[in-house]
């Protein structure tokens, strides 16, 4: 994306504007834009009127991006994160919050533009989590570039608005061309903003779960709305958590082989509850197995 | 008849909250010399035993020796009703099949009885087999949970080595290896704070830090823990409950697969 051959300014000291877009819904990807210029066109750049995303129509954002596409002395990247992705990080055994995946995201950016040979000089960009936690991580990774992090970024630096601009359309163009990789019937993509508040996508959500798989894998399964849903799911058991409870996983990865206490003489261990016949805690197995029930009347 | 009457009503709360994750049916078996439990996981690795001597309570009578089955969760939802300095009485019938819990608050002005039906549960008493331990390490509790919960953040199983240096814990994963090692010390004037080694032979043996981490929860209930190791047995760890008796936690040790899949 954005230029493949390296523009002639990129050896002058340039600036760059990062925004995202797309990291409250609870479905689709969220989407890191990047806008960067060189340092001599910002004032140019301050009159093509780019402003905040959020406060432009979608039309004239779709203009506006266009606009900066065509232009020469503008170069851009995106970095957009499947819903797959954001889902399995955040659910990981040892997980990666969305603040961690967000300066990820924009280091990568960051990383990916320099690496292209763009000598970056200042960089401006929203704050995420802690602002000046946020500025020395940025400034500890990338020494050479002076790191402006500030709230509202996105509506003070044109750079950044321009950045918010390439990240909304994209993310707004991936939402509407996204091909669900799901085929169920009665599947439509009428999933209004996206934001969990949102009567649409609540009723979206309604419809497309599913007792075993949940959602789509469009949505953000480690968003705490998707928790809400789950209530009536049936619940699943997994065959290997239950071999490597027992310890006698051969399939784990460990190599270790969990003992038994009965190996070490602790004796009249329980029955196990499949030799029990009757139980005062309800029927015996066998009746239960066949479905069997007493029946008072008939 | 059966009663007993708590006046550190906090102490029951906490061994139902701290063997509660570990095992859902049990059978508290009571006798005139104390009411005491012992229950398996359901995979049979682990094991609890739990003695609370009757004169550690303020009230203890006991006719004849009940068997009363009870599920952990259900025990734990009432409990979770009294207050930490209420004192607790527990009352059955002896062929009754309810047992009644009775909170009082320290000042008397409130009291609550909750009616808990009791549970058919067959399970027969465990043999433990009396042993010598070949190291025991009594250390801070704190210090214990501490190492267990960030152990388990590296890796799923612990390597417990005592030597006469002192007691190394060491795990692996899959972002690397970390190692703990704690020295034997004495402080004089905080002996709960102390770490003290016993050791006959060096032992390392090998857990899974899940169940560790279970056990821990009965921190609260003793400033220090007891860890007894053989190389033959499961290892011991221990919550000394004051005045009354112990909280015990038995768990089987993993071996690497070689050796053992022959």
């Amino acid at each position: 994306m954005g230029y493949a051959p390296l523009p002639k300014w990129a050896s002058e000291p340039c600036i760059m504007g990062i925004d995202e877009a797309g990291r409250g819904p609870v479905l689709g990807p969220m989407v890191y834009g990047c806008l960067y210029c060189p340092l001599s066109y910002q004032k140019t750049l301050a009159s093509l009127d780019f402003a905040d995303s959020k406060t432009l129509k979608e039309e004239k954002r779709e203009e506006l991006f266009e606009k900066l596409k065509a232009n020469d002395s503008i170069g851009w990247e995106v970095d957009i994160i499947d819903p797959k992705d954001l889902s399995a990080k955040m659910l990981k055994r040892v997980k990666i919050n969305l603040n961690e995946i967000s300066h990820n995201s924009a280091m990568g950016l960051v990383s990916r533009v320099l690496d292209m040979g763009v000598l970056l000089t200042e960089v401006y960009l929203d704050t995420v989590g802690d602002a000046e936690k946020y500025r020395i991580k940025l400034s500890e990774r990338f020494p050479s570039v002076k790191f402006v992090v500030s709230k509202k970024a996105d509506s003070i630096y044109p750079v950044v608005s321009g950045a918010s601009i390439v990240a909304k359309v994209t993310r707004d163009r991936t939402l509407r061309n996204w091909v669900l990789d799901e085929t169920a019937e009665n599947m439509h993509r009428n999933f209004g903003s996206g934001y969990p508040g949102d009567p649409v996508t609540k009723a979206w959500l309604d419809h497309h779960k599913h007792p075993v798989f949940g959602f789509p894998s469009l949505v953000r399964f480690s968003w705490g709305t998707c928790a809400s849903y789950s209530k009536d799911m049936v619940e699943v058991i997994w065959e290997s958590d239950k071999l490597d409870e027992d310890g006698s996983g051969s399939g784990s990865s460990s190599g270790k082989h969990q003992l038994k206490l009965s190996k070490f003489g602790f004796s009249g261990s329980k029955r196990k509850s499949e030799d029990v016949e009757s139980t005062g805690k309800g029927r015996s197995k066998f009746f239960q197995a066949r479905k069997l029930e007493l029946l008072s009347e008939f | 008849m059966f009663e007993v009457r708590l006046v550190q009503g906090s102490v029951l709360k906490k061994v139902v909250e701290a063997i509660r994750e570990l095992v859902t049916d049990a059978n508290f078996d009571c006798s005139s010399t104390g009411l005491s439990l012992q229950a398996m996981d359901s995979s049979h690795v682990a094991l609890v035993a739990l003695l609370l001597r009757s004169d550690g309570f303020e009230h203890f009578r006991c006719d004849r020796n009940v068997s009363m089955g009870m599920n952990l969760a259900n025990v734990s939802k009432i409990l979770r009703t009294a207050g930490n300095d209420d004192i607790i009485t527990l009352k059955a019938d002896d062929d009754g099949d309810v047992l009644t819990f009775m909170f009082e608050s320290p000042n008397q002005d409130r009291i609550s009885d909750i009616e808990m039906k009791l549970m058919d549960i067959k399970s027969e008493h465990l043999g433990i087999p009396d042993a010598e331990y070949e190291a025991v390490v009594k250390m801070p509790s704190q210090e214990f949970l501490r190492i267990c919960k960030d152990l388990s953040n590296i890796g799923d199983t612990v390597v417990i080595s005592v030597t006469k240096e002192g007691v190394k814990f060491s795990t692996r994963g899959d972002i690397g290896n970390a190692n703990i090692v704690c020295r034997q010390n004495t402080t004089v004037d905080k002996p709960e704070d102390s770490t003290t080694i016993q050791m006959k032979e060096p032992v390392s043996l090998m857990f899974a830090l899940r169940y560790m981490n279970s056990f821990t929860k009965a921190t609260s209930l003793s400033s220090s823990v007891t860890i007894s190791m053989s190389s033959d047995l499961p290892i011991v760890v221990e919550y000394k409950i004051a005045d009354m008796g112990y909280l015990r936690f038995y768990l089987a040790p993993k071996i690497e697969d070689d050796e053992d899949q022959a």
